[in-house]
């Protein structure tokens, strides 16, 4: 227990050391969220020019209306390929290194998913940049897009445990890749960080509802949109519920997986 | 208990089966490793030897069987080992997309070390193995001989007692084989440590090891210095072709028969005749020489041949260690092919 922290911050050290190294993974970091927001941006303004859908977005910009999503998107897509990491570290003999030496082993995970948060954070701030650039205000201001970068680290650390959870027990890289794609797609679209939930069908509303990343997306878009309310707080409460499930339950694979 | 306490590393009966496939891997092995003994486990793949060192590093748990480090058991107390050992995988298990220097820091950090402790240790370690110059370098520009240094010069960082080496040199050429072996004599010789290394190469046993346990279907068939393994099969064997006439030959060779450490003299085809020596093959033709000066023989041609490790092995277990290694050194080349088009 002594040296969790200490192990947590240099298993994570490591990881970033390499994502910073990564010159061309952190253009396209960049240029991703930019192309998203002014290709999708221009596609809406149409929609948006109809106060009907105007009223759906409860806002008159489609851009404002997406921000939250996109920032989410970017990070699920990262995050959730935390897994692999250590695919590779057992393959290269690296995780038997890092098993021999005196680490706690919850280390091992936990520093993988702050690395994933820390990212996050990362690139949470640059679709921020590139949103005011394009036009986008936010409703809460400096304040209020702290508060999302603190959400946004949550949903990475999530999607980060998850993937590592699942690449504990998945030995090979071309099954996790699969399984985590086929994972992604209904995370993100049954969620409303594209749409509106009122524009969808009965069934849809009913995932919309138990799909973490929609806990996510109602505060971060009330942030961005609507402005400060009470159920910002009582969805980052329920985000963080799910941040302490998920490092338990990922923990616990993570252990079982790694003893024989 | 005294041997316990006496020896680096104990090992009684122990067991090791997989759970995943209830592969029985290691079968009642048995050995004691001295202080200052460089020993080695010399085994085909699948014999077990990864898993025996698996197994006694902590890494996995035996099925059966108790394992004592420096004096401690490991079972009872992993915690009091920690720092006693060092461990270098079978694999490279160095990270490519960092430098050799952030490699090592973070081993020393992942053994609690404080920044100054690593920052002199490495630099020991590291012109130790003669990497000290490119440490700012990624290990994707390093060669699997470079690879391999760093990876034994950081499993030196916590400064163990007792150093497990699984397969330092696999797939690697012939030169940088001898050059590891250089850095693991120096080890030994400079530090006293205790190694415990696994192979599959002969000579890499034969070159290295105080002792040799040869191991195959998990378990050990036979286990002593390399020159005894040797002798017990047969000791060295000197061939000799004479000048002279039979009989004067065979009276030479009569008397050759009461000279010490001479096992047996043997007429063989052409003339060509033989003589087994019970130990020490080369000073005995000292002796064969000044036996025959006074005999008056003229001797013609002499050769020494000494059994090999691979003729031990081909004793004990039945076949060549080659015959199942041809695939493997391509799978380990395949890794490292690997993992530089991994980008
Ligand atoms: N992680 C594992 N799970 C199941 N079986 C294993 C595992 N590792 C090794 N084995 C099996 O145990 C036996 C011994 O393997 P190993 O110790 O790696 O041999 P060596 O190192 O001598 O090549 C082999 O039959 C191998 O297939
Ligand atoms: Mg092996």
């Amino acid at each position: 227990m002594k040296y969790l922290l200490e192990d947590t911050y240099y298993v994570a050290l490591r990881e970033l050391k390499k994502y910073f190294r990564q010159k061309t993974r952190l253009l396209m970091t960049l240029i991703q969220p930019f192309i998203w927001l002014t290709l999708m941006g221009n596609m809406m303004t149409g929609l948006t020019n109809n106060p009907i859908a105007a009223n759906f977005l409860g806002t008159g910009n489609y851009l404002t209306f997406m921000t939250p999503g996109i920032i989410l998107m970017t990070i699920m897509f990262t995050s959730i390929f935390s897994g692999m990491s250590i695919v590779w570290d057992r393959r290269i003999g690296y995780l038997d290194k890092l098993l021999a030496a005196p680490i706690n082993r919850a280390a091992i995970p936990f520093g993988k998913m702050l690395s994933a948060a820390i990212q996050g954070v990362i690139q949470a701030g640059i679709i921020v940049v590139i949103a005011v650039i394009l036009g986008v205000r936010f409703q809460t201001g400096i304040l209020g897009i702290l508060v999302i970068f603190i959400i946004a680290m949550m949903v990475a650390f999530i999607l980060g445990g998850i993937s590592l959870a699942l690449a504990a027990k998945i030995k090979t890289i071309e099954t996790l890749m699969a399984i985590v794609n086929m994972l992604t797609m209904p995370l993100m679209f049954a969620s409303n960080a594209l749409f509106p939930t009122n524009v969808m069908p009965s069934w849809l509303k009913a995932i919309v509802k138990i799909n973490p990343i929609t806990y996510a997306i109602n505060p971060m878009r009330s942030l961005t949109v609507t402005g400060w309310s009470s159920s910002i707080i009582a969805n980052i409460l329920i985000i963080f519920a799910i941040d302490i499930l998920v490092m338990l339950w990922t923990n616990w694979v993570f252990v079982n997986a790694v003893s024989e | 208990m005294s041997e316990i306490a006496n020896e680096a590393i104990v090992v009684e009966n122990l067991r090791k089966v997989y759970s995943s496939n209830g592969v029985e891997a290691v079968k009642n092995v048995s050995f004691s490793v001295h202080y200052g003994e460089i020993f080695g486990f010399l085994g085909p793949n699948g014999a077990g030897k990864s898993t025996t060192i698996k197994t006694i590093i902590g890494l996995l748990r035996p099925t059966d069987g108790k394992i004592y480090l420096d004096g401690v058991d490991v079972l009872k107390h992993p915690n009091r080992v920690r720092m006693v050992k060092g461990y270098s995988s079978q694999e490279s298990s160095l990270d490519d997309r960092l430098t050799a220097y952030e490699n090592i820091f973070l081993q020393g950090k992942f053994f609690h070390l404080s920044n100054e402790k690593i920052e002199k240790r490495s630099k020991e370690v590291l012109e130790m193995f003669g990497l000290w110059e490119r440490r700012k370098d990624l290990i994707e520009s390093y060669s699997g001989g470079m690879m391999k240094r760093l990876d034994i010069a950081e499993a030196l960082i916590h400064r163990p007692k007792i150093l497990f080496l699984d397969e330092p040199t696999l797939g690697l050429d012939i030169q940088t084989r001898h050059s590891i072996w250089n850095y693991i004599k120096k080890l030994r010789e400079e530090h006293g440590m205790t190694i415990f290394l696994t192979t599959h190469y002969l000579e890499e046993a034969d070159e290295l090891c105080d002792r040799v346990g040869i191991i195959d279907n998990g378990k050990i068939l036979a286990l002593d210095k390399p020159g005894v393994l040797k002798s017990q099969i047969g000791g060295d064997l000197i061939t000799m072709t004479f000048g002279n006439e039979k009989e004067k030959v065979n009276a030479f060779l009569e008397k050759l028969k009461t000279v010490k450490d001479v096992k047996s003299v043997n007429a063989l085809d052409n003339n060509v005749y033989s003589l087994v020596a019970e130990k020490n093959g080369d000073q005995l033709i000292p002796k064969v020489f000044s036996v025959a000066e006074k005999e008056g023989i003229s001797i013609e041609s002499i050769r020494l041949k000494r059994p090999t490790l691979d003729d031990v092995y081909l004793t004990y277990t039945g076949k060549t260690i080659r015959e199942a290694e041809g695939s493997r050194e391509e799978a380990a080349q395949q890794r490292v092919t690997m993992r530089r088009i991994r980008r």
